[in-house]
């Protein structure tokens, strides 16, 4: 046992020498490497930080929403409309069923809007209740949201692009101004501030380019009044399998014709996931031919190294050493050079995605996963690739080595 | 301490088979200074290959301090030369990357000694071989003399009980080639160790107290006539057919 551990630190001692002195040669296999580890960091930490930005846009939306519609595929009954959500159900949602804290109908349409005789936008006009503003995490930046006692009236809110082109076209004060949405006019209550929209929702919500009425007036200018999406929150610690059976229970015995489909944010990150991780192996597989490439040079290097160093091998083996002392002299000395390439690729990596980051404007974090796997495969790399030469110089027969001059 | 009994050993080259020992029978007592003369390609560095314990008969026994080692593994083989086999070579063999020092150290390396305990023992035997003020210098820095003392002291270093010298001093001019045989002379003396040289060279093989010669891949033994070879060498005995084995008596050449 002693005598493994001093050959072996020997062993390391002369690999380090060796390295230090062929210089090139060391120079070359370490580049190969860096690359091969750098470009798996590379894919590895991007596939990681799309991820946290997908997240990230779930998170500003809060993960507890459901989206509560009309089946795109239910069957139309002969002779009859299809049944559809009504209003009185998704307003009784909320404080009937203990596992939703909110819930905000919408009925919603297209429309161009003006003002004073100038267009100020062509975007959704969405029909809406109070909640809305609250679950969609919507805030004014002057006057008020729609109030559940803003019934019939013709009062709405802008969407912070809209508001701007009004400012463009000469408005002062937006509150109390006349916006024309479609035919019908409507007063001003309030301005939204910018929302960020999260796209990875089925449904969008678009604040930015709508304008928001009652969901009772919104009959006047949508030209199909129906509730599209209720959009819902659940109690915090409630399950989101549980708040989804809730819902779906709370309409079945309100409308048993109505065939609904409730999407939980909670499922589509799961789902996300689940393609983020595939997306992230495609990548880790991409970085690694890069990462095979630089290994075959690496035991390209080392049979080099073999064959030039045949006569000290044989040296050696007439001086004592036996097989394994040579395989394992051989091994480290692969195992240093990649583990140091690696240290290398590992730094490379995470700068080339810090710029990638900064370029596209995601955040940058550092993946301690493609950290460790960077890492852990320069090791492994050095073992695997290192393992054939460094049984080839154990293998050479010392009576040739030591022949010739 | 190493006896060979009927030793061949042939090579297959394609279609043929060179044989290159026929029947080489040799008892080494400890501290015997032999000299195996013979032209190139009669089968000395086979014969110091086989007893080196770097290269297996073909057929016959050879037995080593009393051990039978044909039918050892590699490993056990390594740690027989680790522990009881000394080489010196023609060209030295010196790692170019190493220090003399370091070079010194090898051998005690792979026995597997405390550092400390392996940096003593190879700085007293370079300083025994006259090397003490250069155990720092790599072999490219050092004389063709110098390297070979070097080379004499790694052998030493881990107190082997057989030195192989494989003409030690081929490469050698005159004078340093004398220098080199003296110092081995010496420590054959000193510290008993047994030694065997082999040489193309009547003048270092006149030295030893045994001489023996290749011929035809046998070996056959003269007895030494030398003074100078007789003072040199301690466990002096008359060496008579009879002990070289059996089988050589029976031949005509004894």
């Amino acid at each position: 046992m002693s005598r493994a551990l001093s050959v072996l630190g020997a062993n390391a001692r002369e690999a380090t020498d060796s390295l230090r002195k062929a210089k090139l040669r060391t120079a070359l296999g370490l580049v190969g490497i860096m690359i091969g580890i750098s470009s798996v960091i590379v894919m590895v930490s991007l596939g990681e930080i799309a991820k946290a930005q997908a997240r990230k846009q779930f998170e500003a939306l809060g993960t507890d929403i459901m989206l509560v519609r009309k089946s795109p595929h239910a069957p139309t009954p002969q002779g009859r409309r299809p049944a559809t959500i009504a209003l009185s159900d998704a307003i009784r949602l909320a404080p009937e069923v203990p596992s939703i804290v909110e819930a905000a109908p919408r009925v919603s349409g297209h429309g161009a809007f003006r003002h004073a005789g100038r267009e100020v936008g062509d975007g959704r006009i969405q029909g809406v209740t109070a909640s809305f503003a609250s679950v969609n995490r919507l805030s004014v930046q002057a006057g008020r949201f729609i109030s559940d006692l803003d019934v019939d009236r013709y009062w709405c809110v802008i969407g912070a692009d809209i508001a701007d082109a009004m400012r463009l076209a000469g408005a002062r004060r937006l509150v109390g101004e006349i916006v024309e949405v479609g035919e019908v006019l409507f007063t001003i209550v309030g301005v939204l501030n910018d929302a960020t929209e999260n796209y990875a929702l089925p449904v969008q919500v678009g604040a930015n380019g709508s304008v928001f009425v009652p969901i009772t007036t919104s009959g006047r200018v949508v030209s199909e009044p129906e509730i599209e999406v209720v959009i819902a929150r659940s109690r915090a610690g409630v399950h989101h399998e549980t708040a989804v059976a809730d819902v779906r229970s709370f309409f079945r015995d309100r409308a048993p014709d109505l065939d609904l489909e409730i999407i939980a944010a909670k499922d589509l990150i799961a789902r996300l996931e689940t393609q983020m991780r595939n997306y992230t192996l495609l990548l880790g597989a991409v970085g690694s031919i890069a990462l095979i490439v630089g290994g075959i040079g690496i035991m390209n290097i080392m049979l080099v190294s073999v064959a030039e160093r045949r006569r000290e091998i044989a040296i050696r083996r007439a001086l004592g050493a036996r097989r394994r002392d040579i395989q394992s002299q051989f091994l480290i000395e692969s195992v240093i050079l990649t583990t140091a390439g690696g240290v290398l690729g590992v730094l490379l990596g995470l700068a080339v995605t810090w710029g990638i980051c900064r370029f596209t404007g995601w955040e940058f974090l550092v993946s301690g996963l493609s950290v460790a796997s960077g890492l852990s495969t320069a090791t492994a790399a050095g073992l695997f690739f290192g393992f054939q030469p460094a049984r080839q110089a154990s293998r050479l027969d010392p009576i040739a080595g030591l022949q010739g001059d | 301490m190493l006896s060979l009994v009927d030793i061949h050993r042939s090579y297959r080259l394609g279609p043929l088979t060179a044989q290159v020992l026929r029947g080489v029978d040799l008892e080494v007592r400890a501290g015997d200074v032999v000299s195996i003369m013979g032209p190139s390609g009669s089968g000395k560095t086979t014969l110091m290959n086989i007893i080196g314990l770097l290269d297996r008969p073909t057929t016959g026994a050879c037995v080593f301090e009393g051990r039978d080692v044909s039918g050892l593994g590699d490993d056990a083989l390594s740690a027989l030369r680790n522990r009881h086999i000394g080489f010196v070579f023609q060209s030295f063999h010196l790692l170019p990357r190493l220090t003399a020092l370091e070079n010194v150290c090898l051998p005690l390396v792979y026995r597997g000694a405390r550092r400390a305990e392996t940096a003593r023992r190879a700085r007293a035997v370079l300083e025994r071989v006259g090397m003490g003020e250069r155990i720092h210098h790599r072999p490219d820095q050092l004389s063709g003399g110098q390297k070979q003392r070097v080379a004499i002291a790694r052998a030493l270093v881990g107190e082997p009980a057989l030195l192989l010298a494989d003409e030690p001093t081929g490469a050698l001019d005159a004078d340093t080639a004398r220098e080199a045989m003296d110092l081995l002379l010496e420590l054959n003396a000193e510290r008993g160790v047994t030694i065997l040289i082999i040489t193309h060279d009547p003048a270092i093989a006149s030295q030893c107290a045994r001489q023996a010669r290749i011929r035809d891949g046998r070996l056959v033994e003269a007895t030494a006539h030398d003074p100078g070879a007789a003072d040199a060498a301690v466990p002096r005995r008359p060496s008579l057919p009879g002990d070289i084995g059996k089988g050589a008596a029976a031949r005509p050449h004894a």
